[in-house]
């Protein structure tokens, strides 16, 4: 395990609890230190809070959604620096573009393997 | 079945014949003998009209028979037992025949002019109302007010009625739809000789006609017309019912029923002009029957206008209840098409959320980084993973052919691709499975090779065409994929030493949910959608796609893409079409 990635936060906000604790559990393998959200307004409040290094988001989110709270976070410029992750179900190419053109570092879509997704969450850190 | 006019012909042309005998010979016997034979002819021929032409309606023709008939006995006794009482029993013969042509004229137009015959009989009583005046004026009062014992003067004058009777039946049947009929026409010109031959009787007086004189023309010819009448075989016609006949706006028409109209004034002003007789009672009477036919007649027309306003309404009411269904059904099919939006939205999200359970879940149970796993333990979980997989795979078909049944069709974005890469690709990207299952793989084409191509679908064509390859081909085997260049661009063939495909199903397996027998009797997994949407695709980038049996066993699927896309295709750039 990689000691290195201890102090490196991580957020993930998705309103599926199972989806959730999936994300979760597989980073926390990695070593990340991992804050959870529930829907948008908690995910952009705990951003706030402790400024994470990656944030992965599902867009369909109650409250704001994913795309909502990353142009939050690319307007904010204490939160600017933060990579993002699109977690989506949609799969449709048009989320994908808008998710990008949001300004989003990386996306991946549902069903996704946690193994490429530690993966791409890696990739992000290493940035 | 319409019989030729040869026996009709034949008796019109021994008419004409013995009627020009008939005035070459002296007056006597035998000029009598012909005149009677004529009549007694008349007799006959209409008979075997009847017999030839086998008319619906028999009736209106015996009639014409019997008047035929009453007539020839008016001849015998006028020639063979002349009396000199007036009226002659040859009289009372020949005025019978006048009732009895009327009613065979009357049951015709009845029979002939279909629904129209209310009509054609006003405007028929309007012409012989008009020419009962003139009959009355110009040869009847004077007859009648003339000199002569009463019973002379009573059958001198009783001639003209009987024309009347029969200008009346003829005239209806002028207006009726059969007028049209070479029989109509003679049985017009015998009305008509007959008419002229009696109008002349009576207008030149009884006194001055005299046996063999001009006046038996009429009489005759009158004879053998109506004989050749019954024997032309369009006598049929007349007598058929034609429900559908339109009744004709001729100008004839128009002007006779004009002229009719006219009679009274024209009577009125001509008698008072000769400073003559001028019967202002007849006159009257005769305007006042106008007048009521022709308001009968326009009652008739402004009812049947009614109607047809009516009708037109009802027309145009249900065409608006129509165009309201269609506006309704067509909001019906936008609900359906919404529904099925939805629906494929709902698969999109409802059922991918918890296979990314499934599969994340399992693919976390199977790292070891906690917890070891029991290898028992461990293929269960591999069977999850690879079913999971499966029904991902499955989803995502049922998703794509979805978007394709509601009509959108299917979007590509097109770019300059190598093909010989994105195969390349598409086979390293299949690697893992087909050493899983023992299969070699091949890849053989050089590249760079361009086409115009969506490279996301393009991919997805290679991985279907390749994992079907995966799936018929049981190890040992073979899958090969080759690109090559073509003169309009390139090919792409996909080769398995596989099951192969029964020679009927060739033609079968790019239907949707199409499965081979073969691979079902095989429990070879699959839907029956891969190839549906491999065509779809290629479809997509207006290239073909087709399959072939392998020389020595399996199969050969060859795709032929153009290397750009026609402007219509798919939703091509407009800078990338060269």
């Amino acid at each position: 395990m990689n000691d290195a990635s201890n102090d490196v936060r991580v957020l993930v906000a998705d309103d599926d609890e199972d989806i959730l604790l999936l994300v979760s559990t597989r980073l926390r393998r990695d070593g990340f230190e991992i804050i959870e959200a529930r829907d948008g307004d908690e995910a952009l409040a705990l951003l706030r809070e402790h400024v994470p290094t990656v944030a992965v988001l599902d867009i369909g989110m109650p409250g704001l959604d994913g795309l909502e709270v990353l142009e939050a976070i690319r307007e904010s410029a204490e939160l600017a620096g933060i990579r993002v992750l699109l977690l989506t179900a949609k799969a449709q190419e048009q989320d994908v573009r808008r998710g990008y053109a949001a300004g989003a570092d990386a996306y991946m879509k549902k069903p996704f393997s946690p193994a490429a997704l530690s993966q791409a969450v890696r990739e992000l850190i290493a940035l | 079945m319409q019989r030729g006019f040869g026996p009709g012909a034949v008796f019109l042309a021994g008419g004409v014949l013995l009627i020009a005998i008939y005035f070459a010979l002296p007056t006597g016997t035998s000029a009598d003998l012909i005149y009677a034979f004529l009549g007694l002819a008349s007799v006959l021929a209409i008979l075997a009209g009847i017999r030839l032409n086998r008319p619906d309606a028999v009736l209106p023709w015996m009639l014409f028979a019997l008047g035929g008939a009453a007539s020839f006995a008016g001849d015998v006794f006028f020639h063979y037992r002349a009396s000199a009482t007036t009226p002659s029993i040859g009289d009372g013969f020949y005025l019978a025949a006048y009732p009895l042509y009327a009613a065979a004229l009357l049951v015709l137009l009845f029979r002939a002019g279909g629904h129209h015959r209310f009509a054609a009989l006003a405007e028929a009583g309007i012409a012989t109302f008009a020419f009962a005046l003139f009959q009355w004026v110009a040869l009847m009062h004077p007859v009648l007010s003339g000199s002569g014992s009463p019973g002379t003067r009573a059958v001198a004058a009783a001639y003209p009625v009987g024309d009347l009777v029969l200008l009346a039946g003829c005239a209806g049947l002028f207006v009726s739809p059969a007028w049209r009929k070479p029989s109509f026409w003679l049985l017009v010109g015998a009305v008509v000789s007959l008419l002229g031959a009696d109008e002349s009787y009576t207008g030149l007086g009884t006194a001055t006609y005299h046996v063999g004189g001009p006046v038996d023309l009429g009489w005759l010819v009158s004879y053998v017309l109506f004989g050749a009448a019954a024997l032309h075989p369009s006598m049929r016609d007349l007598s058929q019912p034609r429900r559908s006949a339109k009744l004709r706006v001729s100008s004839w028409r128009i002007a006779v029923l004009a002229a009719a109209i006219l009679a009274p004034s024209t009577v009125l002003l001509v008698q008072w002009f000769r400073n003559a007789y001028t019967g202002v009672p007849a006159v009257f009477t005769a305007t006042l029957a106008i007048s009521i036919l022709v308001v009968w007649r326009l009652t008739g027309i402004m009812r049947a206008l009614e109607r047809l306003r009516i009708r037109e309404r009802d027309a145009r009411t249900d065409a608006v209840r129509a165009r309201e269904r269609l506006a309704a059904q067509n909001e019906r099919l936008r609900e359906a098409d919404r529904l099925k939006d939805e629906f494929v939205a709902l698969i999109s999200h409802d059922l991918r959320t918890p296979l990314t359970s499934i599969i994340g879940y399992t693919e976390l149970a199977l790292e070891e980084d906690e917890t070891p796993l029991g290898e028992e333990r461990r293929g269960y979980l591999e069977v999850v993973s690879r079913s999971s997989e499966r029904l991902l795979h499955l989803v995502d078909d049922l998703l794509f052919v979805a978007r394709l049944e509601a009509g959108t069709g299917l979007e590509i974005k097109p770019m300059e691709l190598d093909l010989a890469l994105l195969g390349a690709q598409a086979v390293d990207d299949i690697r893992p499975r087909a050493e899983l299952r023992g299969l070699e793989l091949h890849f053989d084409g050089d590249g760079p090779l361009m086409v115009e191509a969506d490279r996301g679908r393009l991919f997805q064509l290679l991985d279907n065409l390749l994992a079907n390859a995966l799936k018929f081909t049981p190890a040992p085997g073979t899958i090969e994929l080759r690109v090559s260049p073509t003169p309009t661009g390139a090919a792409l063939e996909v080769s398995d030493t596989g099951i192969g495909l029964p020679p009927g199903d060739a033609d079968r397996v790019f239907e949707r949910f199409f499965r081979s027998p073969q691979a079902v009797d095989a429990h070879i997994p699959g839907t029956g959608l891969g190839l549906f949407i491999a065509r779809a695709i290629v479809d997509a980038h207006a290239g073909r796609i087709s399959v072939a049996r392998r020389p020595g066993g399996g199969t050969t699927f060859r795709i032929e893409l153009p290397a750009h896309l026609p402007a219509a295709a798919g939703h091509a750039d407009p800078e990338l079409v060269a």
